[in-house]
């Protein structure tokens, strides 16, 4: 890095942040954070954060894009294609980061393969992360979709089906059953996440979950201009991240954990106390050691009731109580599911030989690692296996976890669970 | 050829092996003899489905004095007529859905004598729920406008269309949009309506391109009155929840016969034009895989038939789905296998690509059933 400090004729280099995958590149620079174009890694002050997730420079490590000439020199080496007719190809589950960096990654080793990537959003590109400090950093609703799916889909060469929900696998046939008709698969990628759990005693039609752009947009539209008062149930990473949020854009959060602090996961690291310090002004009220038994709406207001019969009245209530992954596709499939999509740790195939799935809904080991660095990393190890390329080896590691709670950014170890 | 290859009997998944050699005998007997007749000149052959109703093949899954319903067995039934009569297999369907009406009223109007009857044959039925699913999917309006009348029960005015299985004395059940004067109440009702009560009219109905000989009328009913003997269920929404999945799963049957019987006719010209016909699609092996892991799914199901989460009921509607496109393949590729003799009108190869096509057009229809899978997997937030 000093090196490209001294030839600035060099070419320029891409960083990828270890937290949320976002790209520095030379060239471009952040103007936002005042680092002009062109501006060298090596330049960059050490306390320059990330503009999307606020991890420092020492988070990131050089990124190497695929040089799009070894594209041809890696794609016959791929498996011929069943059948008669024209290839196959690969179909994708899922269009959030996972799915479209798996399309990505194949288009960077195989100009050619179809591939089809079915969603049951509209599979617009956005940066999750972004919906945890929206409001921080007054980001227009608007400029949370980055690229729009069609957009996206046209770029790569993709067969988008947006809207559409995959129903079954057919592994005999190799075919995905969707709403929108069958599509048959050479090789089949699941990325199609984790959904927001829901305890049984909220009900769906009055309860949040934001694990989406749609939901979060929903939810910002129910909000309106007002201040307004939002009971968060559960106090981990979303919950803490949204109540910090939606507090610094004037509404008022009574956030519920039945833990004694915030974060508590990270107890031994005081995190909870840390942001309750932090906090200290903003319109935020914790109230720990309460399960909430029942949420009524009566005369247009949620009532909010707690086993221990406190009972809070608000506008919106939201619950960010974990996520759970989906298991009708693997259970059609009869994939070896372990606390979700159970992968091969070195080659994240499923226990089906056509089948690879990544992001959110794999566990390695019966472990779930729902952060955003491992994606890209998961991706190219998939395309290299399913084009044929040289394998390029998976690796867990232990995730860097910034909480976004943009009053006090913590930067936290991943802890197993 | 390999043995796992030859043609196997659906019917080998039922339990119940003395009903279904009594519905065999009559589906390859005078219901074979017939099916012509019923698909071109459409005659309804009532007198058949006495037959099969008189050996039990549609009320199978209703539960009688020590012996649980058997949704498997009905299953297997109607799949059995199908392979002959797709027409005659939906007309089971009808009679069948309509005694699962009667039976889970637990109205004792409709549960005795009526029942009895009804499992028996003396007494023959449908049901109207086609416009009532798809108002539910909002794909439609309710068409019938119960208004209540003093002393209890209702005055029904509006115009059903397509109501099948039908004659003068025959009976349906009906869904009704309950009105508050000129406007609707916010909910429904559900009846059995008579064809003879006062103020129903039985209109004939256009001639279909198949599925002809099913007692196909459009209802009127104007001024007809409801009392608390004819009700199924008031509201009707609820109930409907707790039956929809056994009324979607009973489907299966008809497109389980029609398949098999396209198999069926696949295997009867191969050892003549084998030679030539392996030059095709979908052939006889690839279709009764399919088939096979699709029954095998339904059958698994048809053990509970009153499982009402929603996971369950996309599943139903799934297998339900799988079932039509697989009826379309399969009645297009027998035309393809048999050529020439399967395009004659007496073939009951062409036939059988028009009852496919009903299946897969029929309340509820492809699209229908991939409107409502989508809607039940989407997430619910709030409004």
């Amino acid at each position: 890095m000093t090196q490209s400090a001294s030839a600035p004729q060099a070419e320029y280099l891409q960083y990828i942040c270890n937290a949320c995958g976002y790209i520095y590149k030379e060239a471009d620079g952040d103007p936002d954070s005042g680092l002009a174009p062109g501006t060298r890694f090596a330049d960059i002050p050490d306390d320059w954060e990330c503009p999307l997730c606020a991890v420092t420079k020492s988070d990131f490590v050089l990124y190497q894009p695929v040089d799009p000439r070894t594209r041809q020199a890696c794609a016959p080496a791929r498996p011929a294609p069943r059948g008669k007719g024209a290839r196959v190809g690969v179909v994708i589950v899922g269009a959030g980061r996972a799915g479209w960096q798996m399309a990505q990654s194949i288009r960077d080793v195989d100009a050619d393969v179809p591939i089809t990537l079915v969603t049951a959003c509209s599979g617009d590109v956005y940066d999750k992360p972004l919906l945890s400090v929206a409001m921080a950093k007054h980001i227009a609703l608007e400029q949370l979709v980055r690229e729009t799916g069609a957009q996206a889909a046209q770029r790569m060469g993709v067969n988008l089906l947006a809207q559409t929900q995959a129903t079954r696998i057919c592994t005999r046939t190799q075919t995905l059953h969707t709403t929108r008709g069958k599509h048959a698969y050479e090789q089949l990628v699941l990325a199609h996440g984790a959904q927001a759990a829901l305890p049984a005693n909220l009900p769906a039609e009055l309860c949040w979950r934001i694990n989406h752009l749609d939901a979060y947009l929903r939810l910002r539209a129910a909000l309106g201009e007002t201040p307004k008062d939002v009971a968060i149930v559960g106090a981990g990473l979303i919950g803490s991240e949204l109540a910090n949020d939606l507090a610094l854009g004037g509404h008022r959060i009574t956030l519920l954990d039945v833990q004694p602090e915030p974060l508590a996961r990270w107890q031994a690291e005081h995190a909870g106390q840390q942001v309750l310090q932090a906090w200290k002004d903003l319109p935020i009220r914790f109230v720990g050691n309460v399960s909430v038994c029942t949420v009524e709406k009566i005369d247009g207001r949620m009532h909010v009731t707690t086993a221990c019969g406190q009972q809070f009245v608000v506008d919106q209530v939201i619950a960010a109580a974990g996520l759970q992954t989906p298991n009708r596709l693997a259970q059609a499939a009869s994939l070896e599911w372990n606390n979700g999509i159970a992968v091969d740790p070195i080659s994240l195939r499923t226990s089906n030989a056509s089948i690879h799935a990544l992001g959110d809904c794999i566990t390695v080991q019966g472990q779930a690692s729902r952060f955003i660095e491992p994606i890209a990393r998961q991706a190219r190890t998939i395309a290299a296996t399913i084009c044929g390329c040289e394998p390029v080896p998976y690796e867990v590691r232990p995730a860097v976890v910034r909480v976004k709670t943009t009053s006090l950014p913590l930067t936290l170890s991943e802890i197993g669970r | 050829m390999n043995a796992n290859d030859l043609p196997k009997d659906i019917a080998q998944t039922a339990i119940q092996q003395d009903l279904m050699g009594a519905v065999r005998a009559i589906a390859q007997g005078p219901l074979a003899q017939r099916a012509q007749s019923i698909d071109q000149e459409g005659l309804y052959p009532q007198d058949l489905l006495q037959q099969l109703a008189a050996v039990g093949g549609m009320s199978a899954h209703l539960d009688q004095a020590g012996k649980p319903g058997d949704y498997k067995a009905a299953i297997a039934a109607m799949a059995e007529v199908g392979k002959v009569c797709g027409a005659s297999a939906f007309m089971m369907w009808c009679q069948a859905v309509c005694g699962l009406y009667m039976q889970s009223s637990g109205n004792p109007a409709l549960t005795g004598e009526r029942l009895q009857a009804h499992m028996q044959g003396l007494g023959l039925g449908g049901t109207g729920l086609s416009n009532p699913m798809k108002s539910f999917a909002q794909i439609e309006n309710l068409l019938l406008k119960a208004t209540p009348i003093e002393g209890g029960g209702y005055r029904v005015n509006g115009t059903l269309p397509w109501i099948s299985n039908l004659a003068g004395d025959h009976y349906f059940g009906a869904i009704a949009a309950v009105m508050d004067g000129d406007q609707s109440a916010g909910r429904e009702v559900m009846f059995i309506l008579k064809c003879d009560a006062p103020g129903v009219t039985l209109k004939e109905c256009p001639k279909f391109s198949g599925m002809e000989g099913t007692g196909t009328y459009a209802v009127q009913c104007k001024d007809l009155i409801i009392t608390a003997a004819d009700i199924v269920a008031d509201p009707a929404r609820p109930y409907i929840r707790t039956i929809r999945a056994a009324f979607v799963m009973l489907q299966c049957g008809i497109a389980a016969g029609i398949v098999q019987g396209a198999i069926d006719s696949i295997w009867a010209v191969e050892s003549q034009l084998g030679h030539v016909n392996q030059y095709l699609d979908d052939r006889p092996q690839d279709l009764q895989a399919e088939l096979d892991d699709l029954v095998g799914r339904v059958m698994t199901m048809a053990e509970t038939p009153f499982d009402t989460s929603t996971e369950f009921f996309i599943d139903v509607l799934n297998a339900r789905t799988e079932g039509a496109e697989l009826c379309l393949r399969a009645s297009q590729s027998a035309l393809m296998h048999q050529g020439a003799r399967g395009y004659l009108m007496n073939s009951d190869v062409q036939r059988r690509v028009r009852e496919a096509q009903f299946v897969a057009i029929v309340t509820p229809a492809i699209k229908h059933l991939r409107k409502e899978i989508a809607s039940l997997s989407a997430e619910e937030l709030p409004a």
